[in-house]
């Protein structure tokens, strides 16, 4: 099992974001490095979601702010090494959606949200098509 | 010119890791393709088999994205970056998946075999395919309700909110939803069978193909199939009984068409008679043209044509103490529709012996009565003819319908209600005429009922298995006096 070390003011920080855009569902992205160990996350990104018809259960996020996060992450000698969004109401397991439109090599964070706030948190690999849950650690 | 393309981390497979490549190009699309020519795959990544960018690709020249400025004709200067951004998008589970994973919450799951040790244990297990689903095969003794009209059906099948439920479909999807409505109805016990009978069979367990209508008889019964109370079951049970009527006459006629119409699958007709043109205007199995052919082959003719599924046995003989025990072996029940008194008690009395309902009707005039003698009859002792009439009415007071006239329409009334107390009979429903006998006076248009109670002391049915034997009943009907 690999693992995604994501340290709590970062969490805390996502968890915010996510709890705030309740009902709807939010998205940004992970920077940080990726090693053998796994990956370590030192920056995280809110971006928009672009798709407005379904803001409650589908995100598209704006590539805008990926290029952005792309040029901020290489001018700090980091990359892009995964996604995170949010599942209003719903377990953070990847949806058939969710697998459609992933890639394999980054780190795919979900967070279910209700009306309470962040309930769990889990991250997801894609492994031949298929997602497996990798560790979070501080 | 010599312009940069920035690597995203999931194509760096293709790349040996590099998060850049700087190629030669005048436009993104030449870029791309010296892209592709350097690192073998990749472009399959980016472009589709028609040369366009995929629909999970963006391509950016430096901030700005290619479909908005030339596409990939789009033509670059030295040093631009050119970044290939995946599509990054997802969402939370569908709505089904979403449903399904609260079922799965409030539903308890078991597996195939657990389900098995429960039925034996005495649970309901509850198939809620289709029927074509279902006659492919379904666990014995599996109540199939189907899933469309289970919350009318359940409660029939099972009364008990606290017996033990399991539902079942194909794979264990539907019976989630199934198991769910039934918690709601007030089930306390549900649970859904995973895998459904696909794994049911996979394992081995026992299958049974279940008899069924098929598609021209669910077109047929479709009306009696709608109803609960008569059902799938309940028309099979029709189509497996065996009805005899006595006359193919004025009450036979009806009687016989009403009970064809509706299924039952073998009707017995016991007539020595041959159609008269005064027949005709009460006994509709008969037409005028055959006027002067045997009763029991016009019938036969009749029936056959309103429902070819039907199997009519002829009895074209005049029922003697002789021959009734061999005549009535294997009916369910006896609608008589004789006229007169020797028939009548012969039929009483091989009834009462041989444990049958005798469903009874009689017609004069503007006055006609029905009743069913059944002294059997599960849920209460009921009388015999003989307990009403120990003995016939001496000949003047009782006259035929050759003699004293029938209103036409009267055996149809009369008839139709002893056809409706034989399929109430043959399917368990209601209450029939047991100890109840019903009047009707046509031209008051009134129904009266009286009680009949069984006499303690009748010969024939006061003391069970004990039925004298039968009596030359021509010479008892002559002989008797008022």
């Amino acid at each position: 099992m690999s693992v995604l070390y994501l340290p709590e003011p970062l969490r805390t920080r996502i968890a915010s974001w996510v709890s705030a855009g309740y009902p709807l569902e939010t998205c940004g992205l992970l920077i940080g490095r990726q090693n053998g160990a796994g990956v370590t996350v030192s920056e995280t990104i809110a971006a928009r979601n672009l798709n407005r018809e379904r803001a409650q259960d589908r995100f598209e996020l704006d590539p805008e702010a990926f290029i952005e996060a792309d040029r901020q992450a290489r001018d700090a000698g980091l990359e892009l090494v995964g996604v995170w969004h949010s599942h209003p109401d719903h377990p953070p397991r990847p949806s058939a959606t969710d697998r459609s439109f992933a890639w394999e090599g980054w780190s795919y964070l979900i967070l279910s949200v209700d009306s309470k706030g962040v309930e769990d948190m889990r991250s997801w690999r894609l492994a031949d098509d298929d997602f497996v849950e990798e560790a979070i650690l501080p | 010119m010599t312009v940069h393309i920035r690597i995203p981390m999931p194509l760096r497979g293709y790349t040996a890791g590099a998060d850049e490549v700087q190629v030669s190009a005048a436009t993104v699309g030449e870029a791309l393709a010296a892209l592709g020519a350097a690192h073998d795959g990749i472009l399959g990544r980016i472009l589709s088999a028609e040369g366009e960018v995929r629909q999970f690709v963006n391509i950016y020249l430096g901030n700005r994205n290619v479909r908005t400025l030339g596409g990939l004709a789009t033509p670059v200067a030295a040093d631009d970056v050119i970044s290939i951004v995946p599509a990054v998008a997802g969402g939370a589970p569908t709505a089904k998946d979403a449903r399904l994973a609260q079922l799965k919450a409030t539903v308890p799951e078991l597996m195939p075999q657990q389900a098995l040790a429960l039925q034996a244990q005495g649970a309901a297990l509850v198939d809620v395919r289709e029927a074509d689903e279902i006659a492919q095969g379904s666990p014995p003794g599996a109540y199939r309700l189907g899933r469309g009209y289970l919350e009318l059906r359940i409660e029939e099948a099972v009364p008990d909110m606290n017996r033990t439920v399991v539902t079942m479909c194909n794979g264990g999807v539907r019976s989630l939803f199934a198991a769910e409505d039934l918690q709601r109805l007030g089930y306390r016990n549900v649970h859904s069978m995973a895998g459904g009978f696909s794994r049911w069979k996979n394992e081995g367990l026992p299958v049974e193909i279940p008899r069924q209508l098929d598609r021209q008889a669910r077109e047929r019964y479709s009306r009696h199939l709608l109803m609960p109370e008569v059902g799938e079951a309940g028309q099979l049970k029709l189509l497996e009984s065996r009805v005899l009527l006595i006359g193919a006459g004025g009450l036979g006629s009806p009687a016989a068409l009403y009970l064809a119409a509706a299924g039952v699958g073998t009707l017995g007709l016991v007539d020595h008679d041959v159609v008269d043109r005064s027949n005709l205007q009460r006994q509709i199995l008969h037409t005028d043209a055959r006027v002067g052919t045997s009763k029991v082959a016009s019938a036969r003719q009749s029936l056959e044509a309103l429902n070819p599924g039907v199997k009519v046995q002829s009895h074209e003989a005049r029922l003697t103490s002789a021959n009734v025990e061999q005549t009535f072996s294997g009916y369910d029940l006896v609608v008589d529709g004789s006229d007169n008194f020797p028939t009548r008690y012969l039929v009483n009395d091989a009834c009462v012996k041989l444990g049958l309902p005798d469903i009874y009707g009689a017609v004069y005039r503007f006055e006609g009565q029905v009743s069913v003698f059944w002294p059997g009859y599960p849920q209460r002792r009921g009388p015999c003819y003989r307990c009403l009439y120990s003995e016939p009415p001496p000949p003047e007071f009782a006259p035929s319908c050759a003699e004293a006239g029938v209103l036409g329409v009267l055996p149809g009334v009369i008839g139709l209600l002893q056809a409706t107390e034989a399929i109430k009979i043959l399917l368990k429903l209601g209450d029939p005429l047991v100890g109840r006998l019903l009047l009707y006076d046509a031209l008051r248009a009134d129904f009266h009922e009286l009680a009949v109670a069984p006499n303690p002391a009748c010969r024939y049915c006061g003391t069970p298995g004990s039925v004298p034997d039968y009596v030359d009943y021509e010479h008892f009907c002559a002989s008797t006096t008022a």
